[in-house]
């Protein structure tokens, strides 16, 4: 939508009063597939997405 | 693990890897070349190998010249054993197995006596795990003698309710067969990896089904696929309408058609029944590829010849009550997750059963139009479904046969695969046709996190500044009522009557949809001096923790906007 007029904000960027997700369920991956590979080669490096890019 | 440290297995580099699906009725065996996977036959032309093995003057037989012994030698032949590994003898069902060599208790644990040494021989008792262990052997020469080269290790497949020690059992089987065991993956998770690998391919956020559809066992599995890491939503299992009572039907039909012309009841000797059972399961695969099938045995009962014709739609009367299970099987799992048909982007078909065009066409009726049915029958880009599983299989042993055993076990520790899934859809307002708000979805709800994701929304059309809010989303399912019929309508200043019994509209079936909902607001952003058709890019990034960062900027320009919400 258009910007309302006076919206203002530091760095034009507000989190919300709630600011945050709701709750999130633990599930279980299934082992299998070269994303599920991908994800925990970063895991047990502790990677995050922008460094296994850069590998 | 000091485990480990016992089970040397071969170096990486020397390793030889197949993906071997190890079921009930059928077994296969497949390999990959060039990132391609491909189902082998074995010396007798299978690519669909019988889970059977026969002895017969001390000669060993398995798949399908095994399985043509229940004729003439069913007290030496052994079926039906996968299920019963690592099992307690109390708790297997014994009903697949009673034209052939039957369980027996052997301290607790399930065995067979037959007479593998020859026929002046004693019978000697075969545990479910030799048994195992022989037919697994029988399997991996079949795939050496293909290849040329002697095969080292294997990723299996097996059922998504198979417990840790069933596990335990078959990796024991496989290492007495010569055979390591890379990993045993889920079957439906195999058989949505074999479609998911096909270089045409892409990967997406969407929910798949997985119906596999077996001889003694049918297994419906709900999927979250997002990103190309799959989650389990729901399982459901089902040992009453699968294959094998498909073939009861044709059985209990032909046997009444014969006794039409003849006074003997061919089920009522063992030697006819087997007989009556072999060719009714070669009639039902003839039905799934052509229209009429013929079934012709010779001196099935009183020595009496037996051939007729069937056609499909015939068929198709005789199992309606296997075809009415299945649909109640899938729409029950996917009730089971909490989900709505609508909420279905594709059914994977897997399992022999899944040839039978009928079954497709159910399905086909009972998801909306949007849904792939990925079956022969309804799709013409589906994979075989018999083969599924086995280049599954295939595919995950390329992908992880550089690895040493530790960095395997490591990398399924439930430390890696227990991760949170955000429980709503992260996405952002945009502006409807008729200037409401809309949600457009950026993440699907169930995402494992960490992830990332990135959309392009088109800006308003005059461009100038934007304000982009970012929100969660549900879905709900709305249904639209047929117009009320007038007669409705005269007494609708009776509230109360609303719901009367007056339903003769049946016809007219009710539209049900699928629409977001505008969840929490979590930040807005925005972006200023938009150009005229511009459009702006949004990346969510969630981490572990559930902390959110969002980034947002024209597309084209530099910079943009860049904040960060708190985990948990």
């Amino acid at each position: 939508p258009l910007l309302p007029s006076g919206w203002t904000a530091e760095k034009d960027f507000k989190p919300s009063g709630q600011g945050r997700l709701s709750a999130a369920s633990e599930r279980s991956l299934e082992p299998v597939g070269p994303h599920f590979l991908a994800h925990a080669r970063r895991a047990r490096h502790k990677r995050t997405f922008s460094e296994d890019d850069r590998i | 693990m000091a485990e480990n440290a016992s089970k040397p297995g071969p170096e990486p580099s020397d390793r030889v890897v197949i993906g071997l699906t190890f079921g009930n009725s059928n077994s296969s065996i497949a390999y990959t070349i060039d990132d391609k996977a491909e189902v082998i036959a074995n010396e007798d032309g299978d690519r669909q190998i019988p889970t059977v093995l026969s002895y017969v003057d001390g000669d060993e037989y398995y798949g399908a010249q095994a399985k043509a012994f229940l004729v003439r030698n069913p007290s030496n032949t052994i079926v039906h054993f996968r299920d019963f590994l690592g099992q307690d003898f109390k708790s297997i069902d014994p009903t697949h197995c009673h034209a052939a060599a039957h369980p027996q208790d052997a301290a607790g644990t399930v065995s067979f006596s037959v007479k593998d040494k020859g026929p002046e021989e004693e019978a000697s008792s075969v545990s479910v795990s030799d048994a195992s262990t022989r037919f697994l052997r029988r399997l991996a020469t079949a795939a050496s003698e293909y290849l040329g080269k002697k095969v080292t290790s294997a990723v299996i497949t097996v059922p998504t309710n198979f417990s840790d020690k069933q596990r335990e059992a078959l990796i024991g089987a496989a290492k007495d067969a010569d055979l390591e065991i890379l990993q045993l993956i889920a079957d439906p998770i195999a058989a949505v990896l074999a479609y998911d690998a096909r270089p045409e391919a892409q990967v997406k956020d969407k929910i798949v089904v997985v119906a596999d559809l077996g001889g003694t066992r049918s297994d419906v599995t709900v999927v979250a696929s997002r990103g190309g890491m799959y989650t389990i939503l729901a399982t459901a299992h089902d040992y009453d309408f699968a294959g094998v009572h498909l073939d009861n039907a044709l059985m209990e039909y032909f046997a009444k058609e014969f006794m039409k012309k003849h006074t003997a009841d061919p089920r009522s000797n063992p030697r006819s029944l087997a007989k009556l059972r072999l060719e009714s399961e070669a009639t039902k695969k003839a039905l799934s590829l052509g229209t009429n099938a013929q079934f012709s045995v010779e001196s099935l009962a009183d020595g009496y010849d037996f051939s007729m014709t069937i056609n499909r739609i015939r068929y198709e009367m005789v199992g309606r009550k296997v075809f009415e299970g299945i649909n109640r099987l899938v729409e029950g799992a996917i009730k089971k997750a909490g989900l709505d048909v609508l909420d279905v982007d594709e059914v994977v078909m897997c399992g022999g059963t899944s040839h039978t065009p009928r079954i497709a066409n159910n399905l086909r009726g009972i998801f909306p139009e949007t849904t792939a049915i990925l079956a022969p029958a309804t799709s013409a880009e589906a994979i075989n479904p018999s083969e599924l599983e086995a280049r599954g299989a295939a595919l995950q042993a390329s992908l992880i046969q550089e690895y040493e055993a530790d960095d395997i076990d490591q990398s399924t520790h439930p430390a890696v695969t227990t991760v949170k899934h955000i429980s709503n859809a992260i996405g952002v307002i945009t502006v409807g046709p008729e200037g409401e708000d809309v949600f457009t979805p950026i993440m699907p709800a169930e995402t494992a996190v960490p992830a990332r994701r990135t959309v392009h929304i088109p800006a308003p059309a005059d461009g100038g500044d934007v304000l982009v809010k970012i929100v969660e989303g549900g879905t709900h399912i709305k249904v639209t009522k047929p117009e009320a019929k007038p007669k409705e309508e005269a007494n609708g200043d009776d509230e109360n009557d609303e719901d009367s019994d007056f339903d003769s509209d049946e016809e007219d079936e009710e539209k049900r949809e699928k629409l977001w909902k505008i969840g929490e607001l979590l930040a807005e952003a925005a972006i200023r001096d938009v150009k005229k058709g511009g459009n702006v890019e949004v990346t969510i990034n969630v981490q572990a923790d559930l902390s959110v960062t969002v980034t947002t900027r024209e597309v084209g320009a530099k910079g943009g906007v860049r904040g960060t919400l708190p985990g948990q």
